[in-house]
C-alpha cells in the first residue's frame, strides 16, 4: 500500500529542530496531544556522542528531542516491551528498532496495535568511542568540544565550539574515514536493511529535492496512514505528493546503499578465507575471553528470554569447554532471528567481535531457511516450528 | 590420549536414543547378538523431540567425538509429531557444527524402529569408521589440555 509524501511541521520551530522536515517530532507530538497515543519514546542529546531513549508523555520534551543522533547506537526494542503490553506507544525506529519489535512481537512480548513505528531511513551510527578518536586523529579537534555532527552527500560534519563560543565546521568522507577504519560501526557498513519496511512509516531524505527542508515520507501500513492523518487534520503536520522523480531518486540512493554494504561485508569477513580448521580456531580464540556477564543478552532486541535463560542457566564457570555453553547457545538461538544490529558487539566489555561471529552463523542459516528476521510479524521464527517449509517439500 | 603404543584409537560416539523406537533397536541388537561397536555410550530420552540442541552441544564440549541423534521413524513418533521438531532442530545443528568448523560426520540423524537391530549396528559401525577416519574432535582436545 506504498504511499509517498514530502511532509513537514508546520511549527516553525520543530521544523527548525527537526533532521529534516521535523514531520516525525511533529506527528508524535500531536498523537500525545490528542490522545492518539499514551507516550513516545525518543532519544534525547546528552552530547553529539550520546544519546538517550526517553519516554515521556510530555509533548515539550519530544519536541527538545527533535534531531538525528548519529553517534547514539542505541536500539529502541527493549524499551518497548514493558510499556507497550497495555499502552499505546509512539516512536521513531530505524530498521533495526523495527525488525528487533517486530521479532519481540512474533515472542508475544508486544502487542503490535499499541505501537506506531515512525521508521526513519538510516545509513548508519558510529560508535561513540571511535567517534571521539576520529574527532581528534582526522579532524584534529579536542572531542569534547564537538558540539554537533551531521551526515550528509557522504560527508560526516563535525562542528566544534572555540573558546569565545565561535562555530567550527569541517568534513572528511565517509569513505576515506571507512577505509582507515573509521566511520560507521562494522554492523551499519555491512546493513542492507536501509528503509524500515517493516515499521508504520519510513522517513527520511532521501528523495526530498536540494535544499527544502521536508521529511519524505513512505506510508507503509494502515496504523501508519491513520497516525500521519491525525497529524494532518490537527494541523500539526503539511504533505504534499513526492515527484516522481524523488521516489526514483531514493531507490536509486538505497540501491547503491546496498551495494556498498554488500562489498563491505565481504570485505571486513576475515573468517571466509580461512579453512574448516582456521574457522575453528578463529571461534575459539574470540570468545575465550567471555566472562559471561550476559550484556549481549540483555541488549539483543530479538532474545525474550528472562534473567534464568538457557545460555546462562546451562553454563558453569567451572566448566573448562573450548567454548562455554553460554556462547554456543547464544549463537545457535539466534541462528533464525539475528537481525544482525551489532548491539552485542557495542556492549562487550572484553570487545569479542560479534557482530561478525553472529552473522557468519546466521546468514547462512537465513540463507537456507529463506527466512530474513524482523519483516512480517505473521512468520514465527523457524526453530519454533514443527515442520519447516522446506523439509516438507523434500518428503 | 592416554594410550599405550600400537593400540588403536577408539573414538567416543554419544547416542541419544528414544525410549519407544531407537532404544528398543539398540536393545534388539543385543538380543539378537549382533555385534556392535563398543564406541557408543547410549543416553535413553522418552521421544527424540525430548532432545535440546543444547544437549548435542553439550556432548560435544564434554569430548564426544560424534552425536547420533536417533528415533521413531517421520509418522512413527509416540507423542504425535514431536520427532518432525527433532529434523527441524537438527538442520540447524548440521549448520551450526559446520560453520563452527567441525566436520558434518560429527553430527548424525537417524530413525530406527525397534525391529530394526541390525540397522542400528550397522549405524554405529559405519559412524565408528568414519570418527576413526577423521580423528578426535578438536573440541575434545581442547577440553583435554
Ligand atoms: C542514525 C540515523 C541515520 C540516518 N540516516 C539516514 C539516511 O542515510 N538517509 C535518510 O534518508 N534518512 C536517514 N535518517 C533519517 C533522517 O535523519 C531523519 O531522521 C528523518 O528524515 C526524519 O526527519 P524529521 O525532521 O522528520 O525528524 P525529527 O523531527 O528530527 O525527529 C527525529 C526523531 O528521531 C529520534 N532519534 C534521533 N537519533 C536517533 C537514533 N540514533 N535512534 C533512534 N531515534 C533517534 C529523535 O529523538 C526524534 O524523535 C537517519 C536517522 C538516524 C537517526
Ligand atoms: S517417541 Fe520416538 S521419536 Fe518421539
Amino acid at each position: 500500500m506504498s504511499k509517498y509524501y514530502l511532509a513537514w511541521a508546520k511549527d516553525e520551530e520543530i521544523r527548525k529542530k527537526g533532521a529534516n522536515g521535523g514531520f516525525v517530532t511533529a506527528t508524535l507530538v500531536s498523537a500525545l496531544e490528542n490522545n492518539f497515543i499514551d507516550a513516545a519514546l525518543v532519544v534525547a542529546k546528552k552530547s553529539v556522542y550520546e544519546g538517550i531513549p526517553v519516554l515521556t508523555s510530555d509533548p515539550e520534551v519530544v519536541k527538545e528531542c527533535a534531531g538525528s543522533l548519529h553517534g547514539a547506537p542505541i536500539n529502541l526494542t527493549k524499551y518497548v516491551v514493558d510499556y507497550a503490553a497495555k499502552k499505546r506507544i509512539g516512536l521513531p525506529t530505524k530498521p533495526c528498532d523495527a525488525r528487533g519489535i517486530i521479532e519481540q512481537a512474533k515472542r508475544r512480548q508486544v502487542n503490535l496495535d499499541n505501537i506506531f513505528m515512525i521508521g526513519l531511513n538510516c545509513g548508519g551510527t558510529l560508535h561513540p568511542l571511535r567517534m571521539r578518536e576520529m574527532a581528534a586523529d582526522f579532524y584534529e579537534l579536542d572531542p569534547d568540544s564537538v558540539v554537533k555532527e551531521e551526515i550528509k552527500e557522504g560527508k560526516i560534519f563535525l562542528v566544534s565550539e572555540e573558546e569565545g563560543g565561535e562555530e567550527k565546521e569541517k568534513w572528511i568522507k565517509i569513505d576515506e574515514l571507512e577505509q582507515k577504519g573509521y566511520g560507521r560501526r562494522d554492523a551499519c557498513k555491512s546493513c542492507v536493511t536501509k528503509i524500515p519496511t517493516s515499521a508504520d512509516l519510513a522517513c527520511g531524505n532521501w528523495g526530498v529535492p536540494q535544499g527544502e527542508k521536508k521529511t519524505f515520507v513512505e506510508v507503509l501500513t494502515e496504523k501508519g496512514e491513520a497516525i500521519l492523518k491525525n497529524a494532518i487534520d490537527s494541523g500539526y503536520v503539511d504533505i504534499e505528493e513526492a515527484p516522481g522523480k524523488g521516489i526514483e531518486m531514493r531507490k536509486k540512493i538505497e540501491a547503491g546503499m546496498q551495494k556498498l554494504a554488500t562489498s563491505w561485508k565481504e570485505r571486513m569477513d576475515e573468517v571466509s578465507t580461512l579453512s574448516r580448521s582456521g574457522r575453528f580456531e578463529f571461534y575459539v580464540d574470540a570468545l575465550k575471553n567471555c566472562i559471561h556477564c550476559g550484556a549481549c543478552k540483555e541488549v539483543c532486541p530479538v532474545c525474550a528470554c528472562e534473567a534464568d535463560s538457557k545460555c546462562l542457566d546451562m553454563n558453569d564457570e567451572r566448566d573448562s569447554y573450548a567454548i562455554s555453553m553460554y556462547n554456543m547457545l547464544r549463537i545457535f538461538h539466534l541462528m533464525d532471528s539475528c537481525i544482525h544490529c551489532g548491539q552485542c558487539e557495542d556492549v562487550c566489555p572484553v570487545d569479542i567481535p560479534l557482530t561478525l561471529i553472529q552473522r557468519r552463523f546466521s546468514e547462512r542459516m537465513q540463507r537456507h531457511l529463506g527466512y530474513i528476521p524482523g519483516m512480517d510479524v505473521k512468520e514465527k521464527p523457524p526453530l519454533y516450528e514443527t515442520e519447516l517449509r522446506w523439509s516438507a517439500e523434500a518428503e | 590420549m592416554g594410550k599405550s603404543e600400537g593400540e588403536e584409537w577408539e573414538p567416543k560416539i554419544l547416542a541419544f536414543c528414544c525410549n519407544w523406537c531407537s532404544y528398543a533397536g539398540a536393545d534388539a541388537a543385543g538380543l539378537e547378538r549382533r555385534q556392535v561397536p563398543p564406541t557408543i555410550r547410549v543416553i535413553r530420552v522418552m521421544c527424540s523431540g525430548r532432545i535440546d540442541p543444547a544437549f548435542v552441544l553439550m556432548g560435544l564440549l564434554e569430548g564426544a567425538d560424534a552425536v547420533l541423534v536417533t528415533g521413531c521413524h517421520i509418522g512413527d513418533c509416540h507423542y504425535v509429531n514431536a520427532n518432525n521438531k527433532t529434523r527441524n532442530r537438527y538442520e540447524f545443528l548440521k549448520e551450526f557444527v559446520d560453520e563452527l568448523g567441525l566436520e558434518p560426520e560429527r553430527l548424525w540423524l537417524r530413525w530406527v524402529s525397534a525391529s530394526e537391530g541390525p540397522l542400528f549396528a550397522e549405524m554405529v559401525r559405519e559412524v565408528t569408521e568414519k570418527i576413526k577416519k577423521i580423528g578426535p574432535s578438536p573440541l575434545r582436545r581442547e577440553w583435554k589440555k
